[in-house]
């Protein structure tokens, strides 16, 4: 990528904040998840989410989705920091806060399809890092969750140019990635990791925004950028892909990325795949429920 | 308009909300995968929880929990186990039952398979449905054949061995002839191209598919006769482990991957996993459907 791209790309997104329905609890929200736990707060965390009144109810509401534990939706904020923790509140007010961040209209690509992929990707690293027992759940969780996060860029400020890309995606059945790469000259690791850098996202999610394509590439936080990989391949082979070209076979053992994984996780040689994969099944009817309460219902809510 | 009316939305899954399933059918679910490797989706709980519910009436049992006991602690619980597992499997089959699995044999599995093996005199694909049942499998499989005969399969000679322990099964399957239930996913395409009517209610499969297909009996655990199932591209066996012991499991698949040209790969049922019983075999993941390679001895990839 030349440095005019890269130009073009941050003077973008630098036009994102600018934007007039992001939620004004999301930067300073992002800049406490990165705080060191015991630096934290509690009073402002609650203090901070309970101000946007739509964010708050629907942060409610996802606490009490199976997927994080609650059989009954907390009575408030604070008592769901209390039972969940504040990270887990953090990665549910975050995923609440994208919802609302981008409009929903005039998208390039379809908006369900992206949170299906978004919160099944989520769910795949929370769950897999669930079994590994190694790496943070909640960091899995929002890694996989804005994995993508470069699409919502390109759909805001790259919205001609990106769609001359899926037009091309699909006219001749390629890749994504490939079709911009091919018509923008860049990618959505580019602008998500542009975005990210801006919002001050934490390194290792930066490194999964740039990097969950070519896992070679990171830095730093591979295993993370490793286990996003494999979150994201696995979605695609379950129908949580976006409808464009996918790889028509995955073998996830052989794929560069297990090993990277495996040689920090022995943990990884019990995950059974197969039932794995099941499971994963089993969680659509969960994902359409999020995708329903932060899309869905957002749109209506944000109007005044 | 505020979003306070909006939060009746969140709730469980459907079903789950009003009608709580007892905890204990987890378990048995999850009993069930362990010996079997059948896995029950959460949303068909209640399809484990209706057979479960059968077996106890026959039993006289009352509670989920006495029959848990039966299947765990009880001195026939083995048996009691299989007597589940029929309950379980039942009414399975029917043609074109797993559209991903189609998708992946004519888009992935057949390109490459012809594509390894193009440089053979004889140009021959052989495919095994082992534990065929009543044929569904067999002629869903030689269907796709046949329709890749105008394609990549040109100048190939199709064979597909269709087995059954079960003399009666194999005899229906003979006949070709199937309901509407069997027929629920085949598409009209498919029912004007290979099928004639037999009456109203039934279709029977046209002899050019039959042509294609080799039907007979064989017990699996027969080890003469299975060392002479050799050479197969693609194999099939869906909800068939189930019938069979630890060890006994463990032999059979380990005959199934012996019986596949390098390269070749095996299928099992779509909600089943090979577990651990055979880990030479690659597990594979194509958009919707889960299968095992078998590597080539170089470890070659296709």
């Amino acid at each position: 990528m030349s440095t005019t791209v890269a130009a073009t790309i941050s003077e973008r997104v630098e036009r994102i904040e600018t934007m007039p329905s992001i939620p004004a609890v999301l930067l300073p929200l992002m800049e406490l998840l990165n705080a060191p736990p015991d630096k934290v707060n509690l009073d402002e965390v609650v203090k901070l989410v309970s101000y946007d009144n739509t964010i708050a109810l629907q942060t409610l509401r996802i606490a009490s989705s199976p997927l994080f534990g609650l059989s009954k939706t907390p009575q408030s904020i604070k008592a769901a920091v209390m039972t969940l923790g504040l990270r887990r509140v953090g990665a549910m007010v975050l995923t609440s806060c994208l919802g609302q961040a981008f409009p929903t209209k005039g998208w390039a690509l379809d908006p369900t399809v992206f949170w299906r992929h978004s919160l099944g990707c989520a769910m795949v690293c929370r769950k897999l890092s669930e079994k590994l027992r190694v790496i943070d759940v909640d960091k899995a969780y929002m890694a996989g969750l804005l994995h993508d996060v470069g699409f919502l860029v390109n759909c805001l400020v790259f919205s001609k140019e990106f769609a001359a890309a899926l037009e091309r995606a699909s006219q001749q059945n390629t890749p994504i990635l490939e079709a911009e790469q091919q018509t923008m000259g860049f990618t959505h690791c580019d602008t998500g990791r542009a975005l990210a850098e801006k919002w001050k996202l934490a390194s290792d999610i930066v490194q999964v925004i740039a990097h969950h394509h070519a896992i070679e590439d990171s830095q730093s936080a591979q295993s993370l950028v490793s286990l996003v990989h494999l979150g994201d391949l696995l979605c695609r082979m379950r129908n949580l892909g976006y409808g464009y070209y996918e790889r028509q076979k995955v073998d996830l053992i052989d794929d560069p990325a297990w090993s990277v994984l495996l040689k920090e996780y022995r943990e990884l040689e019990n995950v059974d795949l197969v039932r794995f994969t099941f499971e994963l099944d089993e969680d659509m009817v969960e994902i359409g429920m999020l995708v329903s309460i932060i899309f869905g219902s957002g749109k209506t809510a944000a109007a005044p | 308009m505020t979003a306070g009316p909006q939060i009746a939305l969140a709730r469980p899954p459907a079903g789950l909300a009003q009608n709580p399933i007892d905890p204990v059918f987890r378990q048995i679910r999850d009993l069930v995968y362990k010996v079997s490797g059948i896995y029950q989706l959460e949303e068909k709980l209640y399809l484990l929880a209706d057979s479960c519910g059968r077996r106890m009436r026959q039993l006289n049992v009352n509670t989920p929990r006495d029959y848990w006991d039966r299947l765990t602690a009880h001195a026939n619980r083995d048996a009691e186990m299989r007597s589940l597992l029929n309950e379980v499997t039942i009414g399975e089959t029917s043609l074109f039952r797993s559209q991903p699995q189609v998708d992946a044999i004519r888009q992935v599995i057949l390109p490459e398979l012809v594509a390894e093996k193009s440089k053979q005199v004889i140009k021959r694909m052989r495919i095994w449905s082992a534990g065929c049942s009543t044929g569904e499998e067999a002629y869903t499989l030689a269907m796709i054949m046949l329709e890749e005969k105008e394609r990549l399969l040109k100048e190939w000679t199709v064979e597909i061995l269709a087995t059954d322990l079960n003399d009666r099964s194999v005899e229906t399957a003979k006949t070709g002839i199937y309901g509407d239930y069997a027929l629920r996913s085949t598409t009209d395409y498919y029912k004007r191209k290979y099928f004639t009517p037999v009456d109203d209610k039934k279709l029977q499969v046209n002899p050019e598919v039959k042509k294609l297909i080799n039907f007979s009996r064989l017990n699996l655990q027969d080890d003469s006769k299975m060392l002479f199932m050799k050479g197969m591209d693609l194999i099939f066996c869906c909800n068939v482990l189930i019938y069979f012991d630890g060890p006994s499991k463990t032999k059979v698949v380990n005959h199934f991957f012996n019986n596949l040209n390098t390269g070749g790969y095996f299928f099992l049922g779509t909600s089943e996993s090979l577990l651990k019983l055979n880990e030479q075999f690659h597990l594979v993941h194509f958009p919707g459907a889960i299968g095992y390679w078998k590597p080539s001895l170089t470890g070659k990839k296709p």
